[in-house]
């Protein structure tokens, strides 16, 4: 009996390994993508595909990498980071990719940059905004996006040029992604000599954040920072008009402030007017191909893009171009074409890699008349920002 | 070690020896990582089936003694408590903590029980998340326990030592007086404690040792990935996937948490390189086919089915009985 | 009046206005729960359900979703009714850990189908009364939207209280709570009636979700908080107790909006837990409750 059953698992174990080595279909080249197409950050893995098919499809159009057509290979973290880990092993070891990209979260990429590291093989970053996914100094690893860092510091030199407030409160999710840009906006500011008044955590899927606001509001701060995910900007500005906060500036490190609906009726409407924010990249950005790639995107998937599924596209389009630039697929070459990547212009801007982080410009916009406006730096800016924002009750 | 008498003994050391060898066999790491989560796993599931099995206390938070196991390597070492010592210090407080949890929890029955255990789990998940000094949700990088060349080998051979010595506490259990108390409280606990067994003494013990072993499980878990966040070795969805894995294979089987982890983490890996997003969707039809199924497990429903035809030796009965159904 | 004071009775009102929405929860699941002795892990998946019927509704057909919660809770009362036929029932008798394992299954399936159909994508359903400035009187504010499912909550609360108490249907489902050897004997039909009353559970805690949708965000996994806040709220209320539910739900909803004025919102699920474990080791039979059945 206990024998048969000690057949029965070694049976299955060989089955286990007899089903695993797939050969690779000849003729392409294979790129790893890592995200989270299940678990918590499901939705933004599937920005993140979204992003991918459009890249490939034309990168396929145009006859491919090197004569061959690229082929991606996913692997499904489900939002956890050991499962970043063993995608890199499997898509390394077993399926023999010529490189990476991913993850989503700053979590599994930080947890990735080892492994990665000791493989040996480029992985180019397409989200993770904590900074400390760049510590390792790792040389195979690259980070498109810009990071919480840049996001404080474009917050705050735009704030210098404007007005000079003397007072911060920061607010921000209890997430990697929140408490990141939470310490790179507390530390930033206190040099920049902000004083800082308030720190405040919430926890995004509780919907009531009026405790929070009203705790920011007795600080009467100059300036409001959100770190924040997603929709929370929706319920973070309705509830700041119910408790009555009036800063002189709602500023906010991108993502739900920065999202194409957050300015309509099906978003945060009218209450959206005069934030500004962060943005890494906007449809309406200032470069060849943004709007072709909002137009595309929302044809296929009826929705107008997040800038994460322009970072997983623009992370593919480097990635063909550094196969092409090191005329093979040898990861050492790879490597040293990103580190030499000296790209002018792309749908998400020049991208130019210094010690592994692409110098992204990050932009301010603020939102007036229901649509996001560049309105830092300078010379990429389409209006003048808006100081003061009116208090709610001398708002229409 | 009355239970490993014999040819037992034998077959234990063989199929450990089997296991040990495999990654000579194996084609590349994926596959030894692939291996190594389903033989600590089955160490976890084991360290499950004392709590879980032979005492019948249906614990859904044993991710809080996993994730002391890994958060408590990580800041002792941060400490400069030496790496080894680290583990099995983050052990030692995983069990004290398991003696308080436990002094709480066992006045609970039922469903009550397994509410407060997952109560307990997720306060201290949240804390965790909410103590910038254990590093919040931004996580902590682990050390590693071996050196890069063989990395994934020794965590494997790790992981099958504890599934060993996971394994002999089981055997030991199963036929100690000390098991014999908890499958008593298991079957009826007002009758065992009517008979002077102290119950909520033998729980605790069964809990305490449960605990050790899941700790050392998550300290290896922590290391061998590198980097921890709470939302990864405190999430409640280990808790379940370890009790899942038990009563897949059989609670208050031997074998029952082996086979478990070998069927549902070897499907689950397979199942999400091949269907992508609808592997989840799998899991859970499994599990309800599972219940309506084979309610004692697999390695459960095997032995009925062979003690239908032969007669059993009666000292293999109380193996047999799972708490759902009561003894037989 | 002194800025501390004022400052609590805002948290306590809003504390109410979520707690309202808690108490339909709790409520649904003391049905199944106190009552039925019914381990359901799914309650909070169900309530998700029922959040993307009436987002559907809405996203699809223009229903807002103050109407569009009645087809919600008709919808899941159907659903639920099936899924105790065909899942429920089968492992009636069975011990509370197949049941947690059958119901954790349920809960799994029903949030990766809605992945598989609806996508992980975020999803919010803003209708006018939200975004309006909110009903002031005096130094308080409140919501309006949340104002509204705190009245039409209120209503189902009082109903379903009502129907459980004075209804021949409800006084079967107490006879059967009390002794189910006895009440077929009764002539009571007992798979029938422990059927019905497990799809009125889940039924609420579709009303519940599609009053929530205007509140939350949506996605498939944003009913997981639900199904352990449900069974705190039925536990403080006392076992068995639907009344008691209801207040468990008042309660817990006050005590997460006073934690997070006086102690930071990040603190407010773990105080909810915190006092689940207080509430269960030092008065088991829950702070309203009645000696547990």
């Amino acid at each position: 009996m206990r024998t048969r059953l000690i057949a029965a698992i070694l049976i299955l174990f060989s089955a286990v390994c007899l089903v695993t080595p797939m050969a690779s279909a000849q003729g392409t080249i294979k790129i790893g993508v890592i995200t989270s197409l299940t678990g918590s950050q499901a939705a933004f893995g599937e920005a993140h595909k979204n992003g991918y098919a459009i890249a490939i499809d034309e990168i396929n159009a145009k006859g491919g990498v090197l004569g061959k057509k690229v082929e991606l290979d996913f692997y499904d973290d489900q939002s956890k980071p050991d499962q970043a880990v063993q995608g890199v092993s499997k898509l390394v070891d077993q399926d023999h990719v010529v490189m990476l990209l991913g993850a989503y979260s700053s979590e599994n990429t930080k947890a990735i940059i080892n492994p990665v590291s000791t493989h040996q093989i480029p992985l180019i970053i397409p989200t993770a905004t904590a900074d400390n996914v760049m510590d390792s100094k790792s040389p195979w690893v690259f980070r498109i996006c810009a990071g919480a860092n840049d996001y404080a510091r474009a917050t705050l030199e735009f704030l210098k040029h404007n007005g000079s407030p003397k007072t911060i409160a920061i607010v921000y999710e209890k997430t990697n992604f929140g408490q990141a840009n939470m310490q790179a906006m507390k530390e930033q500011a206190t040099a920049a000599g902000l004083q800082v008044v308030a720190v405040e955590e919430y926890e995004a899927k509780a919907p009531d954040y009026k405790a929070v606001l009203r705790r920011v509001k007795d600080k009467n701060p100059d300036v409001v920072y959100f770190g924040s995910y997603l929709l929370d900007a929706t319920t973070l500005m309705r509830q700041s008009m119910e408790v009555d906060l009036n800063p002189k500036y709602y500023t906010s490190a991108g993502t739900g402030f920065a999202a194409a609906e957050f300015p309509t009726p099906k978003g945060a409407g009218r209450n959206a007017e005069f934030t500004f924010s962060v943005s890494q990249w906007l449809p309406d950005a200032p470069w060849p191909g943004s709007k072709e790639f909002d137009a595309e995107y929302f044809k296929r998937f009826n929705s107008h893009p997040q800038y994460h599924a322009m970072q997983a596209y623009q992370s593919l389009q480097t990635a063909a171009i550094a196969i092409t630039n090191a005329k093979g697929t040898d990861a050492a070459k790879i490597r040293d074409a990103l580190k030499n990547l000296n790209l002018k212009t792309s749908a998400f801007g020049p991208v130019k890699f210094d010690n592994g982080q692409n110098l992204h410009t990050v932009l301010i916009t603020q939102v007036q008349g229901g649509k996001y406006h560049v309105v830092f730096p300078a010379n990429l800016a389409d209006v003048k920002p808006v100081i003061p924002a009116p208090r709610w009750a001398d708002r229409k | 070690m009355t239970a490993l008498r014999g040819w037992r003994i034998f077959a234990l050391l063989g199929v450990t020896a089997v296991f040990a060898c495999l990654p000579l066999f194996l084609p590349n790491d994926y596959v030894l990582q692939v291996f190594f989560r389903i033989v600590l796993f089955a160490a976890l599931g084991l360290a499950w089936n004392l709590v879980g099995g032979y005492a019948g206390q249906l614990s859904l938070g044993h991710v809080a003694y996993f994730g002391v196991g890994a958060y408590g390597m990580a800041m002792l070492y941060a400490h400069h408590v030496p790496l080894w010592l680290s583990v099995l210090f983050s052990a030692l407080i995983a069990t004290g903590f398991a003696a308080i949890i436990g002094s709480i929890v066992f006045r609970l029955r039922g469903p009550y029980f397994t509410l407060s255990t997952i109560a307990f789990a997720e306060v201290l998940r949240l804390s965790v998340t909410n103590l910038p000094a254990a590093g919040g949700a931004i996580g902590l990088s682990t050390p590693a326990l071996f050196p890069p060349g063989a990395f994934w080998k020794m965590f494997y051979l790790s992981a099958v030592a504890l599934a060993f010595v996971s394994f002999l506490v089981n055997a030991w259990t199963s036929r100690s007086r000390f098991g014999y108390y908890l499958m008593a409280i298991r079957e009826d606990e007002d009758t065992a404690a009517a008979v002077g067994i102290d119950t909520a003494n033998y729980k605790l013990r069964a809990l305490m040792a449960s605990a050790f072993l899941t700790a050392l499980g998550g300290g290896l878990y922590g290391s061998a990935f590198q980097f921890i966040v709470p939302d990864s070795v405190l999430s409640g969805e280990i808790s379940v996937q370890i009790a899942i894995i038990t009563m897949l294979g059989g609670a208050g089987t031997l074998l029952g948490p082996v086979v478990g982890a070998v069927l549902l983490l070897a499907a689950s890996e397979l199942f999400k390189n091949k269907f992508q997003e609808s592997h989840l969707l799998t899991y859970g039809i499994l599990i309800v086919i599972v219940v309506l199924v084979l309610p004692e497990g697999i390695v459960g429903g095997l032995k009925q089915l062979f003690q239908r035809k032969t007669k059993p030796p009666a000292s293999v009965a109380p193996l047999a009985a799972t708490p759902a159904q009561g003894g037989d | 009046m002194p800025r501390f004071l004022t400052d609590f009775i805002q948290a306590c009102m809003d504390g109410l206005l979520t707690g309202a929405l808690y108490a339909l929860i709790g409520m649904g699941l003391a049905l199944i729960f106190g009552v039925m002795r019914i381990v359901n892990f799914a309650h909070g998946a169900f309530l998700m359900v029922g959040m993307y019927v009436s987002w559907v509704l809405f996203d699809k057909f223009q229903v807002n979703p103050y109407i569009g919660f009645l087809i919600s809770g008709l919808f899941l009362f159907v659903f639920g009714y099936l899924v105790y036929r065909a899942l429920i029932q089968p492992i009636r008798d069975r011990s509370d850990f197949m049941q947690i394992l059958m119901t954790t299954g349920i809960a799994l399936i029903l949030v990766d189908s809605v992945q598989l159909k609806f996508g992980a994508d975020y999803h919010q359903t803003i209708i006018d009364l939200t975004n309006r400035p909110p009903f002031s009187f005096g130094a308080f504010t409140l919501n309006r939207a949340a104002l509204l499912s705190f009245v039409i909550a209120g209503v189902f609360i009082v109903g379903l209280q009502q129907f459980v108490v004075r209804s021949r249907t409800g006084q079967a489902l107490r006879a059967i709570a009390q002794n189910r050897e006895v009440a077929p004997l009764m002539g009571i039909n007992v798979t029938m009636i422990q059927g019905f009353s497990f799809a009125l559970g889940i039924a609420m805690a579709g009303l519940a979700g599609g009053l929530l949708l205007p509140a939350l965000y949506l996605f498939p996994s944003v009913g997981e908080d639900y199904t352990l806040k449900a069974f705190v709220i039925v536990v403080l209320g006392g076992m068995g107790s639907i009344e008691g539910a209801a207040i468990g739900g008042l309660v817990l909803g006050m005590t997460e909006s006073i934690t997070s004025a006086y102690l930071g919102q990040q603190w407010a699920l773990a105080v909810d837990f915190i006092l689940f474990l207080l509430v269960l080791s030092l008065k088991p039979s829950g702070i309203f409750g009645r000696q547990r059945a």
